[in-house]
């Protein structure tokens, strides 16, 4: 199975999917806000440390008393020589004691914790022993250096303007006194940076554990909602197969899936029971169709044993011709089924009396009917129907013959023609041994016989054709019957 | 040999026992259930053929109901040739089935090994002395050398040997012999016999007087 083409997969893609562009946002989020606390706490630091070196600066000089304003003079050689002329250093510098509060600001084993003190032109105050070689002071000094004037974007700031390097782990802060003096100091960031790993770290293995627990709870979920398919899917597959009798394994009939089963079943049922129907109709078809064949093979086969007279001969022949008319009864019966079943069954759609038809039929079956001494009474009215007169014909003359057939020796045949409710009804009563109710819908399903015996000649297809023919034209056919009392065809077809 | 056809089909149920009448058997022949039920039960028949959908009482009901009383061996004729109606045929006592349309020459072949293996016999060639008979071809050898013999002796002949041994009464082999269209006109039997000893020898079958015939 192409996975992303099972919904199982597809379904848990877009959830894992989903749930990584949550947990990223959430993570993104929460690492921000770690990140702004602890950058925070770095400027608090700086400004501590600012404050300390400016608290300390502004002390009353001990001995020296303030000077003229020095010129601006760059820094000593090093990191600033080339920019101011080197050499010149016409004013002592203000001098600078680290107050012993502010000591341990400033370790010296750090390199980073610096701090670096200059007077307004470029003197240096004081300076920190550690401070690193490496320490980029350009962007203010640039800033001094270029216009000669005091920078505009550091004019009597009393905020640190901070300049930050992650790869030397160490952060920058830079103020200017309103007296001129510009302070600078430097720690260090390395624990932050490391608690902010951490954090991320943190965060990354939280996500982890909550994506492998969210898919692996999406998967048993989809799964679980997805069972119905794998049980629909497994039954219809045993059932394509051949074994109609599979049916869905239904746990939650209330679920959307569920319904679809109960749907699903109960089409196998209707499915199952046509097969077995049609199982059944071509079973019966072939029994059937078997005894005449066996009539002509026994006959043929004995006739053939020796040598026979004339007459044995002609006997043989007739059996044969006998069985050979039941067989051609029996296929234009089964033809004309099919044709019905179908819908190829071309019917005349003419209008005409349906008395003629009824009385001619009667007719027809008189002479069978005197044979057994069953006599037929008519009570015919004029009708007007549409239809294929041929085809009601047949089925009048088969309840007219059945009628005969299953009735008693000396019994009564009443066939009554009239209009009611805007219907045409035909009924062909008879006295013979009648039917049992439970009997009653079977006997026009096709090769059913109440009597079980094949001594009454037809072939048990005559009232299924009837049924069809008679539904064909719109109308309804039914039968009542009472034990030993007789037995009542109704016939109902639409007036024309 | 004594069968009973139970067929409800006229044309086939008398083309039948026309062949086997010829085979050299007493055929009796039923129309329909109750009348086969009331002959199954009355006479001992060497063999049954019975179809399975009858007029007033079915082949399976004849069955259950016969085998209750006797052991007759039956064959089923049916055109159902479903496996259930062979499993079902089997299951409620018949002893061989044969689906419509049929062969003559399988129907009387399946007969022959009813009836052999109802009387014990394995093989269908039965040595008696000097004697063979041989059921499936139906001749009968006297020193490997064919004697011919009438369907009746061949059947008188075969009955006494299939029961050797035992003595057979005169009614039996009547009743065994010829079929109930037949008079028992009771010297018939001993013209047989008088033939069957000129043909195999005078002491082929022996006479116990006032008890009945025996091949020892």
């Amino acid at each position: 199975m192409n996975i992303f083409k099972s919904i199982k997969w597809r379904l848990q893609l877009w959830y894992g999917l989903i749930l990584v562009v949550v947990l990223a946002g959430f993570g993104f989020t929460a690492y921000q806000l770690e990140r702004g606390r602890l950058f925070g706490r770095i400027d608090d630091e700086l400004h501590r440390r600012v404050e300390v070196l400016k608290s300390a600066l502004h002390r009353p000089p001990p001995r020296r008393p303030e000077g003229d304003e020095p010129p601006f003079d760059p820094p000593p050689p090093g990191q600033f020589s080339d920019e101011g002329p080197p050499g010149q250093n016409p004013r002592p510098p203000r001098e600078f004691h680290l107050p012993p509060e502010a000591a341990h600001f400033f370790d010296p084993s750090d390199p980073n914790s610096f701090y670096f003190i200059i007077q307004r032109g470029g003197k240096e105050i004081a300076r920190s022993t550690n401070q690193p070689d490496k320490i980029v002071l350009i962007p203010i000094w640039d800033l001094m250096n270029s216009a000669n004037t005091p920078p505009p974007r550091l004019p009597n700031s009393s905020k640190p303007s901070y300049v930050a390097n992650f790869f030397e782990k160490n952060v920058q802060a830079a103020e200017t006194l309103p007296s001129g003096e510009i302070i600078w100091v430097g720690c260090s960031i390395a624990p932050e940076l490391n608690e902010l790993r951490l954090t991320s770290l943190k965060l990354a293995a939280f996500g982890a554990i909550i994506l492998i627990f969210g898919l692996a709870g999406g998967w048993w979920i989809v799964s679980r909602s997805l069972r119905p398919i794998v049980a629909i899917s497994s039954a219809a597959v045993k059932i394509s197969a051949g074994d109609l009798s599979q049916r869905i394994n239904i746990a939650e009939a209330e679920s959307e899936l569920g319904q679809l089963a109960a749907v699903l079943n109960s089409t196998f049922a209707r499915l199952e029971a046509a097969f077995a129907q049609q199982q059944q109709f071509t079973s019966d078809a072939a029994h059937e169709l078997r005894t005449p064949v066996s009539v002509m093979l026994t006959q043929a086969q004995t006739a053939l044993n020796r040598d026979r007279t004339a007459s044995e001969y002609r006997e043989t022949v007739e059996a044969c011709q006998r069985a050979a008319q039941r067989m051609r009864r029996l296929i234009e019966s089964l033809l004309a089924l099919a044709r019905l079943d179908a819908g190829q069954e071309v019917l005349k759609r003419l209008r005409f009396d349906f008395l003629k038809t009824v009385s001619e039929c009667a007719e027809l079956v008189k002479p069978i009917a005197e044979e057994r001494g069953v006599k037929i009474f008519t009570r015919l009215e004029s009708v007007g129907i549409t239809g294929d007169s041929e085809r009601l014909a047949q089925v009048v003359t088969n309840l007219l013959t059945n009628a005969v057939h299953y009735n008693q020796p000396d019994g009564e045949v009443c066939v009554k023609l009239e209009s009611q409710n805007g219907m045409a009804l035909l009924t062909v009563s008879d006295t013979g041994q009648g039917i049992a109710a439970e009997d009653w819908p079977r006997v026009f399903e096709r090769f059913y016989r109440a009597d079980k015996s094949r001594s009454t000649g037809g072939n048990g297809l005559g009232l299924a054709i009837s049924k069809a023919v008679v539904e064909a034209h719109g109308g309804t056919i039914e039968v009542r019957s009472e034990e030993n009392v007789g037995t009542t065809f109704t016939v109902r077809l639409p007036l024309a | 040999m004594r069968i009973l056809i139970v067929e409800d089909e006229p044309d086939l149920l008398r083309s039948i026992a026309q062949a086997l009448r010829e085979e050299g058997y007493a055929v009796d022949a039923a129309p329909d259930g109750e009348d086969g039920f009331y002959k199954a039960e009355n006479y001992d028949y060497d063999a049954i053929v019975l179809d399975v959908m009858l007029p007033k009482m079915d082949g399976w009901e004849i069955l259950k109901r016969l085998r209750k009383i006797k052991k007759t061996p039956v064959l089923m004729l049916t055109a159902r040739d479903q496996t259930r109606d062979r499993v079902k045929g089997l299951d409620t006592g018949a002893d061989d089935y044969v689906v419509k349309p049929f062969d003559l020459s399988e129907l009387f072949a399946r007969l022959r090994a009813l009836i052999r293996r109802s009387a014990n016999k394995t093989t269908n060639v039965i040595e008696i002395g000097e004697i063979k008979i041989d059921t499936a071809l139906r001749n009968v050898f006297l020193q490997e050398k064919s004697v011919e013999l009438t369907a009746r002796e061949y059947a008188l002949v075969e009955f006494l040997a299939l029961h050797r041994g035992e003595v057979v009464t005169r009614t039996l082999l009547y009743e065994h012999l010829f079929d109930e269209n037949e008079s028992s006109l009771s010297n018939l039997l001993d013209v047989h016999v008088s033939n069957v000893r000129k043909k195999l020898g005078a002491e082929f079958i022996v006479t116990r007087r006032g008890h009945g015939y025996c091949i020892e």
